[in-house]
């Protein structure tokens, strides 16, 4: 048995070395255009229905990424440039929903629906463990003697 | 044979099992009905982020060469019109757009302003002398204007009151007489 | 002449399903084995009619029929045979057509397989179930959604043809088909659960009946929304194959249930365990596939896909809120039937590992239907208009993801009722390593970001996992080892686990850059060398397209182009793409020469995807292992039946 956990010890080092060093190194500095890049993609390409402005080719998505390019080249912060688009379109240009609000909740239903659904597994395995170390009653004894009678 | 031990369990199993069902029964009801009552999206009308906000500035230049600045035409009403040749329903509403431009022409109250969305120049040139337009059309090259103002997709079109704020927006075709009832409704609350 | 031979078959398919109902309904009330008979030969009866119904739709189409409405908006007469052949499920009515058409076909079979049953209930209830489906279909045919429909005024002269989207790839002949293939055949199972349901008889006997049917329709649904990512590929030209399209999204979380119905009978089969789970996730795939439909063609949401707004919406809403409704009375008066014969002893063991996929797959499930329908519901409630896109979706549903990719390591390896740590250790050494393998080669080899990392750690788990079975079992069995349910389901895993991968590295690795070129001019992309020639225009009978002849790596030539339909509004790229081992180079034309202003430079969209072709083989792999996977076995003793179930009805039949 030590040289199968000696083995696991081995392998699980291993990924975590390879995961660490894997994790760093992305570092490259994030340059202006790769910066409006990142920040179109969290908005949708006004005249399509699902891509975002970073991945569609329609004119509007063009314009929106020069935009962005702009922007991010007068040196405002992220949430300034998600303003000032969300206030020129409204706030379903955003691909996704904000935090707060009727909105928040299609992100909180998910973690909520995540806890009941842990607990309840927890709750289940609990009471099926309890129930299969319950002990026979004596009712339950004459009952078995009546039967067997 | 129900053995003791689930005996006991069997009314609570039951009434869990109701409780659930009625629980999901609810969710699915509410559901439906929110579903039900959706109008389609073609007919959903947005709000937007402009409306009671300065309109954006709208300066470009038309399809005969002159210059155009929206902002010049403080003082009357300014319907800033989004189409492209390339749009159906464009076409359809454009009748209207000229039974507009015309009645307000006299009083001079009210005017229009077309820019082109995403269209080539040529088409639109082709477009403006077939049908006759009467108002001037704004070249949009690079889309900017189409972009400060949150324009999706032709036809769209906002309504600017006579001191340059945004009074409404209409997704799809204009009709005239809604246009003049957005109008003398701006007008009675002095705007 | 096709209107009315089409109007009539579907009245007849109509009228037949219902006099199937009736007919089965006093069968099964007076147990009159006659009046069942009688009521199976109906079925035959839809089939004639929807393949009636069909081949006077073809024959309208290949005619150029313009008198009917469906032909005058979907039909065109320059349109090559091919799309004009698949013209038909194109739209709306049509593709009601082809959902009655499949119906009708399972429904055949499904008589033919049980005639010799015909006298018990449980078949006759099912049969009865697919009647009253087939009538809902047939009756939206008759009613609202009638393909048959003349059009009123003029004959036009010609028509615009099928969406030009649907003419520019063969793929359409197969992702529609193959996608019904997969969403009706829930039907069956379906229907058989309800039978089950409603006689009471809740043992493993319909579970082992439906078994096969569940695997190939899940087949095909997983095939078709396969299919349906690579006409996304290589047709929409965006570069993507999946974008949570609320239509992708239709079909996706019927998937979702489905696959964890698959899994989580096999703890029925063998332990009479988690009867209701069972029950519910297959009501619920059937459920969700009506949902999908109505979410798809009601014009509730935009999509490629929404042809038209309709008035059907809110018949298939309805019809979605009966089959609920009908679902949770039954279920609820039966509960006390399906209480469980024993218990889960531990977590830590099989039946545990297939609960807790259920929870997994039922909340994947939930997080697709809720960011689906989310904008709506928020609309509802407050007036705010809000969009959810890919971002949520990848973000909402990668944890789940990664954790199903740890189950599916460590499940098979679980023995059931319970397991030692010890046990799990040995079994699950080697995967751990290919896992730790993988992830040091990937790092050595350059690939930064943890996340695609822990993706591929876990990918090399759970293959790592599958080999082993498989290596275990072929050695036991030779050949042998590589069919069945558990080997194919093995072979399925690793299709998983090359899709999960592909999935991770094309959203962490890909490049893409746009290129303005003078004929003869290169560019360089993440390792790839693009060189425009020039540009070509070309008259078909259909379009106009202008396309762009681009050098790839110094070899062959690629031709990215614009294609313009007279009667669309726009032009519609149409990429081209150099599929590598590696990965691919996308070519999209985004803007051509200009003539008229004697422009020469054309604007090329490069777009390296990483490990495309993984991705297909991934697919293709998940269909090889299910047609393995249905593959009889060797005979298996069942499992005793379990101490609840009834007693079965005998004798009170007539005869």
């Amino acid at each position: 048995m030590t040289r199968l956990r000696l083995s696991w010890l081995g392998a699980l080092a291993v990924l975590v070395v390879a995961l660490t060093i894997g994790s760093h190194g992305a570092g490259k500095p994030e340059t202006p255009t790769r910066r409006a890049m990142r920040l179109a993609a969290d908005f949708r390409c006004p005249t399509c229905r699902d891509l975002s402005a970073a991945q569609s080719d329609a004119e509007t998505a063009k314009t929106m990424r020069a935009r962005i390019l702009d922007l991010v080249r007068q040196g405002r912060t992220d949430r300034a440039i998600r303003a000032e688009i969300v206030s020129r379109y409204g706030s379903d240009i955003l691909l996704k929903p904000p935090a707060s609000g009727v909105a928040g909740l299609v992100w909180a239903l998910p973690v909520a629906a995540f806890v009941v659904a842990v607990a309840g597994l927890g709750f289940a395995f609990r009471r099926w463990r309890s129930r299969s170390t319950r002990s026979p009653t004596d009712d339950d004894r004459r009952l078995v003697e009546a039967a067997l009678r | 044979m129900t053995s003791p031990i689930d005996a006991r369990d069997l009314p609570t199993r039951r009434r869990t099992g109701v409780w659930v069902a009625v629980v999901i029964a609810t969710v699915m009801v509410a559901f439906v009905a929110v579903l039900a009552t959706r109008p389609s999206a073609a007919d959903r009308q947005a709000e937007s982020p402009l409306l009671g906000r300065p309109a954006p500035a709208l300066i470009g230049t038309a399809v005969d060469g002159s210059k155009v600045d929206v902002s010049s035409l403080r003082g009357k009403f300014v319907l800033v019109n989004f189409f492209a040749t390339w749009c159906v329903p464009c076409l359809q509403e454009h009748p209207e757009l000229v039974r507009f431009a015309q009645r307000h022409q006299a009083s001079g109250d009210a005017t229009v302003v077309g820019v082109v969305f995403n269209d080539s120049m040529s088409s639109v040139r082709k477009y403006v002398s077939d049908k006759g337009v009467i108002w001037p059309v704004v070249s949009d090259p690079g889309g900017n204007i189409a972009f400060d103002y949150g324009v999706r997709g032709p036809p769209e079109s906002f309504l600017i009151d006579r001191a340059g704020n945004v009074v409404s927006k209409i997704i799809g075709t204009v009709r005239a007489d809604a246009l003049d009832r957005l109008i003398s409704q701006a007008k009675a609350r002095g705007l | 002449m096709s209107a009315v031979l089409g109007s009539g078959a579907v009245v007849l398919g109509l009228v037949a399903s219902l006099l199937g109902i009736v007919t089965i309904g006093f069968g099964l009330r007076r147990r009159d084995t006659r009046l069942l008979s009688a009521g199976r030969t109906y079925a035959w009866v839809v089939l004639a009619a929807a393949l009636m119904a069909t081949g006077a739709m073809e024959l309208a189409l290949l005619r150029h029929d313009f008198t009917l409405k469906y032909v005058a908006d979907n039909g065109s007469r320059s349109t090559p045979l091919l799309f004009t052949t698949t013209g038909m499920w194109s739209a709306l009515e049509g593709s009601i057509l082809l959902w009655a058409l499949v119906l009708s076909g399972y429904l055949t079979v499904m008589v033919r397989h049980f005639r010799d049953r015909v006298a018990d209930p449980l078949v006759g209830w099912a049969t009865l179930t697919v009647f009253v489906v087939s009538a809902f279909f047939f009756g939206l045919m008759a009613g609202p959604a009638n393909p048959f429909r003349l059009v009123s005024g003029a004959t036009p002269s010609d028509g615009p043809g099928p969406n030009p989207l649907l003419q520019n790839h063969p793929l359409v002949a197969f992702h529609p088909p193959l996608l019904y293939l997969g969403y009706v055949g829930f039907t069956i199972p379906f229907a058989f659960a309800v039978a089950a349901l409603v006689t009471g008889r809740l043992g493993e006997g319909w579970l082992v009946e439906t078994r096969r049917w569940t695997l190939f329709a899940w087949g095909f649904l997983t095939l078709g929304i396969v299919l349906g990512a690579w006409w996304s590929y290589e047709v929409l030209g965006w570069g993507g194959y999946w974008a949570w399209d609320p239509v992708e999204n239709a079909s996706f979380i019927p998937w979702l249930t489905a696959t964890a119905y698959v899994h989580s009978v096999m703890v029925q089969e063998r332990r009479g365990m988690l009867r209701i789970w069972n029950l519910s996730l297959l009501l619920a795939t059937f459920s969700l596939t009506i949902l999908g439909t109505f979410l798809t063609r009601s014009g509730v949401l935009d999509s490629v896909h929404a042809f038209t707004e309709s008035t059907i919406g809110p018949l298939i809403l309805g019809f979605f809120g009966l089959i609920v409704a009908v679902s949770i009375v039954l279920i609820g008066w039966r509960a006390d039937r399906l209480r469980s014969p024993g218990t889960i002893d531990s977590p830590a063991s099989r039946e545990g590992a297939f609960l807790a996929n259920n929870v997994l797959f039922a909340a994947f499930a939930f997080i697709v239907l809720l960011g689906t329908v989310f904008p709506l519901l928020a609309e509802a409630i407050n007036g705010d208009r809000i969009s959810v896109g890919g971002p949520y979706f990848n973000r909402m549903t990668g944890p789940v993801g990664f954790t199903l990719l740890f189950l599916m390591a460590i499940a098979p390896a679980l023995p059931w009722r319970k397991a030692s740590g010890e046990l799990l250790s040995k079994r699950l050494i080697w995967p751990a390593w290919s896992a730790a393998g993988v992830v040091a080669l990937c790092a050595l080899a350059g690939l930064r970001g943890f996340v695609p990392l822990l993706a591929f750690a876990l990918g090399g788990f759970a293959g790592g996992a599958a080999v082993r079975q498989l290596v275990l079992s072929a050695r036991r069995q030779g050949w042998r080892g590589l069919v069945g349910r558990a080997n194919g389901g093995m072979i399925v895993h690793l299709g998983v686990v090359l899709v999960a991968v592909a999935f991770a590295a094309s959203h962490a690795y890909a490049h893409s850059k746009e290129f303005t070129l003078r004929p003869g001019q290169s560019a360089e992309l993440a390792g790839h060398h693009v060189t425009y020639l020039d540009t070509r225009t070309e008259q078909q009978r259909n379009k106009t397209s202008i396309s762009a002849r681009v050098r790839v790596d110094g070899g062959k030539v690629y031709a990215p182009a614009l294609q313009r339909f007279p009667f669309a509004t726009q032009a519609i790229g149409s990429p081209s793409v150099k599929t590598g081992w590696r990965d691919d180079v996308y070519l999209t034309l985004v803007s051509a020469p200009d003539a008229t202003t004697g422009e020469t430079t054309a604007v090329i969209g490069v777009l390296i995807q990483p490990m495309m072709m993984w991705l297909w083989l991934g697919g293709g792999l998940m269909g090889v292992g299910t047609f393995l996977a249905a593959w009889p076995g060797r005979r298996r003793r069942l499992p005793t039946a379990p101490a609840s179930e009834p007693v079965q009805e005998l004798a009170g039949v007539r005869s």
